[in-house]
């Protein structure tokens, strides 16, 4: 027997060492606020100035109008919010193999285990975060500006889907990332490219030039964009093509990512 | 030795990518249309750190890589702990491996004590649960005390690797890899360490131990592996081991081309060593000698080139490499003056309490340094005979004295 299950699948590893998976996240989450003042407050607080400084720019300073029906401050938080998920999530994922090195070099750790633990920080922090969309978006329901979204009884499928598409990401992105040390910066304007490209500053809707709209279209980040403020924000139950779409982009990701990080799990200690 | 081993190494090589300026790929362009990146572990360039090494370590056995820097020692660990694979051969490790190459790694600096030795002890293979069985014990052997739950980044670097040690000894694992660790921390601490090796020893835990200390590798090995340059010299008894590097050592400083010679037999043949034999209590020589009766190892010598510094030396020890006894001329005070032409020398035993059974003798005369001018494993063997065949093998006359059980003696 190998400790941590050389041979055993990417998946099957990070089962067997859940316990350690879930001992690591924590450990992130205590030691990221450890020695301020507000502790897991800053969580909620970081997400809830971002919105009040959206509210105050879009809705005195520029007002923007947008074909949506739904104030535009909410509306842009909903995307930004899973957007700084996932590239939070992958810009960790690209230096945490780096960054534990001696680790993976010294002690017999299977590195599967840290691209998880960065994905599943990430994702507890954007968990913490999400609180404070939902009672913005009570708020304005109260007020009657908008209809309350029953839909986001589907937050928890929309969120495993997302958590499967970016976890198979940051594990090809990992790995990668030991060999080209310049896929960090790469990654960053990738990711400054797709978010532009993506639908989260403005609607599907607003784009009226063809070409552009199929390209936008067939981005894949734009299903799993559009299914998560669907749900959260906008109340409409997505389609049929539109779960199948982002299951497809979520199992597509999740499927080469982890292809790739067994290709070359074996040359990760000797390289990082 | 019929358990099945431990730790088994078959043919192992492990060679290294040379890394340019960029790393392992040459450029992004080779790495993604010409599909290098999948290639990586088929390279043939770059640096062979091992080859060809065969290793079997028992159950309970304590094993030991010795060699210069470079030579490969700690690449053999790695790849016993499994943190590398090799490039050729099979490593196979039964149980549960834990490694001490480095104590406290991956401690965040950030988090208490406790909660590093949980992290810690999960990582190296323990459930929660087993951590937190252990915990106590963990902090107690530590020695850590009440600052346990501040920050590991207020820790001095003793007290980190003392949390670093005492987390992985508690994992009691079948097979533990030890590098150069036992050189940190204060005298006290590395006595308990001892100490707590020679449990996991008596528990029947196989370790495999990397040490520059000689002294320690002598004192804690059964049998040990001298690499050089990668390749393996020898495999022996430690002492035979330690034995062979110090006279390399001895020989490299000393200018001279590096002892020749084969794992059984090696030195620069300044002097050599024509018979080597046991000898009863009149000097005649036997195959078979009888426990408590007189004895002796008798060595006739040649010298090609005159010496004032030698020093002459005989281990007994057993089939399986166990050191019985070891003596030589400088640890018992005699001091070289001159050696030269032909002559013989003899270790007595007046009397020779060894327990029944065969014993295999080494016979060596080297300078003080350790430079051999001739080491010769296993040139000798005897049986010793006894009308008891007690176990062991030490057998001092010896007599019961029964107050209150109502015993028959022995008939004499």
């Amino acid at each position: 027997m190998k400790a941590g299950g050389a041979k055993a699948g990417v998946l099957t590893s990070l089962y067997r060492n859940r316990g350690l998976v879930a001992v690591l996240v924590a450990r992130d989450l205590k030691a990221r606020y450890r020695g301020t003042f507000l502790g897991y407050v800053w969580s909620l607080l970081n997400p809830l100035l971002l919105l009040a400084v959206y509210t105050v720019v879009f809705t005195w300073v520029i007002p923007a109008r947008v074909t949506s029906d739904v104030p535009f401050p909410l509306f842009l938080f909903a995307g930004l919010l899973p957007w700084g998920f996932v590239s939070g999530a992958l810009l960790d994922a690209a230096v945490v193999l780096g960054d534990n090195g001696p680790l993976l070099r010294k002690v017999v750790c299977p590195p599967e285990v840290f691209p998880a633990v960065t994905v599943l920080s990430h994702m507890v922090h954007h968990l913490l975060a999400l609180p404070i969309l939902l009672v913005a978006v009570g708020v304005a329901a109260w007020s009657g500006v908008v209809r309350f979204p029953w839909t986001v009884v589907l937050m928890p499928v929309v969120l495993a889907i997302w958590l499967v598409a970016v976890g198979g990401l940051a594990l090809a992105v990992a790995a990668l990332a030991v060999h080209f040390r310049d896929l960090k910066d790469l990654l960053h304007n990738l990711l400054n490219i797709f978010f532009f490209a993506t639908p989260i500053i403005y609607p599907l809707e607003m784009i009226h030039v063809p070409i552009l709209r199929t390209l936008i279209q067939a981005n894949p980040a734009t299903p799993l964009v559009l299914l998560y403020r669907d749900a959260v924000l906008l109340g409409r139950c997505p389609s049929l093509t539109a779960w199948i779409w982002a299951l497809a982009v979520a199992a597509f990701f999740w499927l080469t990512g982890s292809w790739i990080f067994s290709r070359l799990r074996e040359t990760i200690a000797e390289t990082v | 030795m019929s358990a099945p081993p431990a730790v088994r190494l078959v043919g192992v090589s492990k060679r290294y990518p040379l890394l340019t300026r960029r790393g392992r790929l040459h450029s992004l362009k080779g790495a993604l249309l010409q599909g290098q990146l999948w290639r990586l572990n088929e390279e043939h360039k770059g640096f062979l750190a091992l080859s060809d090494v065969d290793l079997e370590i028992a159950p309970g056995e304590t094993f030991a890589v010795i060699g210069p820097n470079g030579s490969g020692k700690s690449t053999l660990l790695k790849l016993v702990a499994g943190i590398l694979q090799p490039t050729a051969g099979d490593v196979v490790v039964a149980g549960r491996v834990t490694a001490l190459i480095e104590l406290g790694a991956g401690f965040h600096p950030e988090i208490s004590g406790r909660d590093n030795a949980i992290v810690n002890g999960m990582m190296l293979g323990l459930s929660r649960s087993e951590v937190m069985s252990r915990l106590d014990e963990i902090i107690e052997f530590s020695g850590i005390g009440p600052f346990i739950d501040q920050p590991v980044k207020t820790y001095s670097s003793g007290m980190y690797v003392r949390l670093g040690f005492a987390v992985a000894v508690s994992v009691e694992p079948d097979v533990l890899v030890v590098d150069e660790i036992l050189a940190v921390g204060d005298e006290a601490f590395a006595h308990r360490c001892l100490d707590r090796i020679a449990k996991l020893q008596r528990r029947g835990t196989a370790i495999l131990l990397v040490s520059h200390d000689l002294g320690l590798v002598e004192q804690l090995a059964q049998r040990a592996l001298y690499l050089k340059g990668g390749t393996p010299v020898l495999t022996g008894p430690a002492g035979v081991a330690v034995a062979r590097y110090r006279s390399d050592v001895a020989s490299d400083e000393a200018g001279t081309e590096s002892t020749g010679g084969t794992p059984r037999r090696w030195g620069n043949g300044a002097v050599t060593l024509d018979q080597v034999e046991p000898v009863d209590g009149t000097g005649r020589p036997v195959r078979l000698l009888v426990s408590g009766e007189a004895a002796g190892i008798r060595a006739a010598y040649t010298v090609r080139v005159p010496q004032d510094d030698f020093v002459f030396g005989i281990a007994i020890h057993r089939e399986d490499g166990s050191l019985v006894f070891g003596t030589n001329t400088d640890l018992d005070g005699w001091r070289p003056e001159r050696l030269a032409g032909t002559g013989e020398i003899t270790l007595e035993f007046p009397r020779f309490e060894l327990a029944p059974g065969r014993y295999v003798v080494d016979a060596a005369v080297h300078a003080r340094n350790g430079l051999a001018y001739d080491y010769a494993c296993e040139v000798a063997s005897f049986t010793v005979t006894a009308s008891v065949g007690w176990p062991g093998c030490y057998a001092p006359r010896h007599g019961w004295r029964p107050r209150g059980p109502a015993m028959t003696p022995p008939s004499e």
